[in-house]
């Protein structure tokens, strides 16, 4: 009987073209509109650390002023400073902690032909591709003692190993980095989560670093942070170890807690921190830090902006009117052909019949408006990518998912927007239709 | 206005698909008036004068291979270079604004102050600055030459004159001369003498409360987040591109180059509002089509099927105009419904939007004229089939009765 429903629905579309073809259309461009918000927000709302989610934190300290807190939703700065990273860092209980920030330099290979080129490089404790998961092709993290005292290790993104070393093992070899030379211990695999969670603060979306250095190289370069930097005072500042050893916010740290026991540990320990710190007058403002898990920081950061979620409710806006626009337009339809149903009816079809086999008419217009929508979202989306001139890429671009989504969206929309008008035409009397035949 | 009557009678026999018209026409103008007025706020975000000759000036940075690398040299050595080139108007090595990327910090206007500062963003430069930003002095002097201190990121640096935009002149010294008075940073006492008055500049952070406000400070700054910024002549700025590449590779080549456009950066600060301004813009054009598609399409159905009234008005002497004119007039009334009750449902669209995602109020203006085109745009679509009505011939169809 199905089959049956579709052949005479594809017969009836052929018979209005036109009409047929606007009700795609509308179908079309509704759900493109819909999907095209949609998936941005689905895409910008992932969480590349969901597996992990219960048992890693991101530490935030409030050291600000004592006039003023920090303009976030809770008040504290989404970077600590570098003595208090130096001093937690000496913690035993997290399993894997990382203090880590943003920087860059010209990297080169002493005996190739490619010329020097700015690499994006994290500075970090060697804990970072433990906690978050970061699988090696060769090799792996410094040793522990790089994290305090000027080693000269290296590890190589996939991609800068490709570039470098044409995707050989490089373990062992030497590259340039800022005019030194780095021995490569390892190679990462392609990682490259969107959103960035482990790095809010210099661009959701951007690519993941191409080199990890250690953490006990800042006084050999004079590393300053290439994120933000924030400071609340007036601090004379004469010397890298006076910035060192100031109020200034540039470093991430994150936690990994495993158990219930551990994470009340940590708490009692930045506790007893904070005290000690307040006792030698540091840390003006009441007592406060915060450990927020991957999911809470995405949120906590704003990841997705009020502005995407203002288009989403516009565009699901958009594809209601283009609903009432089907409804009218299968309205007409329908009853132009009121006739043909009366004769089915005098035939001996009943009204759920007649109901159904409209039903289904909605369902193909739908089905169709559906894969016209997708390849409208795709194009939107590649519109999109570029308008961002590169700030979007990895967010902006349908999966398999976000496709069959698409056509569920349209076939239910074309599926509600045919009720009434299939309820109504079940309802004609048939007589009258005989009658003037 | 005899017609009334029967329109309305006709209307009732079709009440669904009239509704569903004005509703379509209601749900239309709630969203476009909201989306127009976001797209109104937007452009005037990212129009507005930057103070700065963004479409002229090109920025140059270098990332020197070698660890100990005298940058300051380098900067005093480029700059010679880059000035003495023809296509160049001025030159200068600092941060530039509209890029998203600066610092800033507390000001004041009174010495040792740490409540209630006013945020302002810092540029370090030379004596050229002013020129090479394509900026405009409005009060006072430039700095001097023997006035540019050096200073690197590890010294402290303290600088007694300053040079500030009006924005910051009229919000510390209102009504009076700002020239010759002294801000501070906040919680210091080292007064910093205002020197001269530039009219604007945005700063880096154009979409931040404190766009505007910036203070210029006669530094030479040791540091690899200064760039060199240069004027072109007018239409000399893609040339200079490709030649400022090869002129800082020829002068050392150890060093990564990155030559950039100031507009492609400001294009890049803004690429969020101005996707956002296609976007909604696209929604309105889209929406206002399929809506005047719907339209076409209903009265079309509905012409066809009043064929027979159509030819037997015509045969008792009404002429094409009253015809054509029957038919628009059911559509104003059709469009007038939908748009009232467009308009309520715009207000409260808007004040979701407000409240919930921060976007503009919706001024009656606004809404006023998308109704106004709205009814136009409604007119027209239901003005082609209308002609197609007037147009049946009272014999043809007649000949069946």
């Amino acid at each position: 009987m199905f089959g049956y429903y579709i052949a005479l629905a594809l017969r009836s579309l052929r018979t209005t073209p036109i009409l047929s073809a606007l009700m795609v259309a509308a179908i079309a461009v509704g759900v493109g509109a819909a999907m095209t918000t949609l998936t941005l927000n689905y895409m910008m709302s992932r969480n590349a650390l969901a597996h992990k989610d219960d048992v890693l934190y991101a530490m935030q300290l409030d050291n600000w002023a004592p006039d003023r807190g920090w303009q976030s939703p809770n008040e504290m700065p989404w970077e600590i400073n570098y003595k208090d990273a130096i001093s937690l860092l000496h913690s035993d209980i997290p399993t894997y902690q990382v203090a880590m920030h943003r920087w860059g330099g010209p990297l080169s290979r002493e005996d190739s032909e490619l010329r020097p080129y700015s690499a994006e490089a994290r500075v970090t404790s060697r804990d970072f591709f433990a906690l978050f998961d970061v699988p090696f092709i060769y090799g792996g993290s410094w040793s522990s003692d790089a994290d305090s005292n000027p080693v000269y290790q290296i590890v190589l993104s996939q991609q800068t190993n490709e570039k470098l070393f044409n995707g050989e093992n490089s373990v062992g070899r030497t590259v340039n980095f800022n005019g030194a030379p780095f021995t490569v211990v390892g190679v990462t695999e392609y990682w490259q989560p969107s959103p960035k969670v482990h790095d809010l603060n210099n661009g959701n979306f951007k690519k993941s670093a191409e080199v990890f250095l250690p953490f006990g190289l800042h006084r050999s370069f004079e590393i300053y942070s290439w994120g933000n930097t924030n400071g609340w005072k007036g601090e004379v500042i004469d010397s890298y170890e006076t910035h060192l050893g100031s109020e200034y916010v540039w470093i991430q740290y994150w936690v990994q807690l495993d158990s219930a026991q551990q994470l009340e540990d940590y708490r009692d320990y930045l506790t007893g921190f904070i005290r000690q710190q307040k006792a030698q007058g540091r840390f003006p403002r009441p007592l406060k830090f915060g450990l927020s898990r991957p999911s809470q920081w995405l949120q906590l950061n704003e990841v997705v902006e009020d502005d995407d979620y203002m288009l989403n409710w516009l565009s699901l806006a958009f594809l209601l009117v283009c609903l009432v626009n089907a409804v009218a337009l299968l309205l007409a339809k329908f009853l132009r052909k009121a006739s043909e149903a009366g004769v089915r009816r005098a035939l001996g079809a009943n009204r759920r019949a007649i109901f159904t086999q409209h039903l289904v008419e909605s369902g193909c217009i739908g089905l169709a408006g559906g894969l016209v929508g997708i390849f409208l979202t795709t194009a939107t989306l590649a519109l999109m990518r570029q308008l961002q001139m590169g700030a979007l890429d990895s967010v902006a671009a349908m999966d398999w998912l976000m496709m069959s989504a698409a056509i569920g969206l349209a076939i239910l929309s074309s599926l509600l927007a045919g009720l009434y008008p299939a309820w109504r035409i079940s309802r004609t009397n048939p007589s009258i239709y005989l009658k003037t035949q | 206005m005899l017609e009334l009557r029967p329109i309305l009678s006709a209307l009732w026999r079709h009440k669904v698909s009239a509704l569903l018209i004005a509703l379509q026409l209601g749900l239309t103008l709630a969203v476009i008036s909201n989306a127009a007025v976001i797209v109104q706020e937007r452009i005037q975000q990212v129009t507005r004068p930057t103070g700065v000759a963004v479409a002229d000036i090109v920025t140059a940075h270098i990332a020197p291979v070698a660890k100990d690398y005298d940058l300051l040299q380098a900067f005093r050595l480029d700059l010679a270079m880059i000035r003495a080139l023809p296509e160049v108007v001025a030159a200068t090595v600092s941060r530039a604004p509209l890029t998203g990327s600066g610092s800033s910090s507390g000001v004041q206007a009174e010495p040792n102050r740490e409540v209630g500062a006013t945020p302002a963003a810092i540029f370090m430069v030379d004596e050229h600055f002013i020129d090479a930003l394509g900026m405009q002095l409005v009060a006072g002097r430039t700095f001097a030459a023997e006035e540019i201190g050096e200073a690197s990121e590890t010294t402290s640096w303290r600088s007694n004159t300053v040079i500030i935009t009006q924005q910051l002149a009229d919000k510390f010294f209102a009504n009076t001369q700002a020239l010759g008075k002294a801000i501070y940073f906040s919680g210091e006492d080292n007064p910093m003498e205002v020197v001269g008055i530039v009219a604007r500049n945005l700063g880096p952070w154009p979409n931040s409360t404190r766009a505007g406000n910036a203070i210029f400070l006669p530094i030479l700054m040791d540091t690899q987040k200064h760039d060199f910024i240069v004027r072109a002549a007018p239409g000399q700025r893609d040339g200079l591109v490709k030649l400022l590449e090869e002129k800082l590779a020829e002068r050392d080549s150890e060093r990564v180059i990155t030559v950039k456009t100031l507009e492609e950066q400001k294009n890049r600060y803004y690429a969020g509002d101005n996707t956002l301004i296609t976007m909604l813009s696209g929604v309105v054009g889209l929406l206002t089509f399929i809506v005047a598609l719907g339209i076409i399409g209903l009265t079309v159905f509905w012409v066809a099927q009043r064929q027979k009234q159509i030819g037997v008005r015509r045969a008792l002497g009404a002429n094409r105009s009253t015809i054509c004119r029957y038919f628009l007039l059911e559509n104003l009334m059709i469009a007038t419904t939908g748009i009232s009750f467009g308009v309520a449902a715009a207000q409260i669209f808007n004040h979701f939007l407000v409240s919930a995602f921060n976007q503009p109020p919706l001024p009656p203006a606004t809404v006023a004229s998308c109704a106004l085109a709205l009814v136009l745009i409604s007119l027209v679509a239901a003005l082609i089939p209308s002609l197609r009505a007037a147009n049946i011939s009272p014999a043809t169809v007649t000949r069946s009765l």
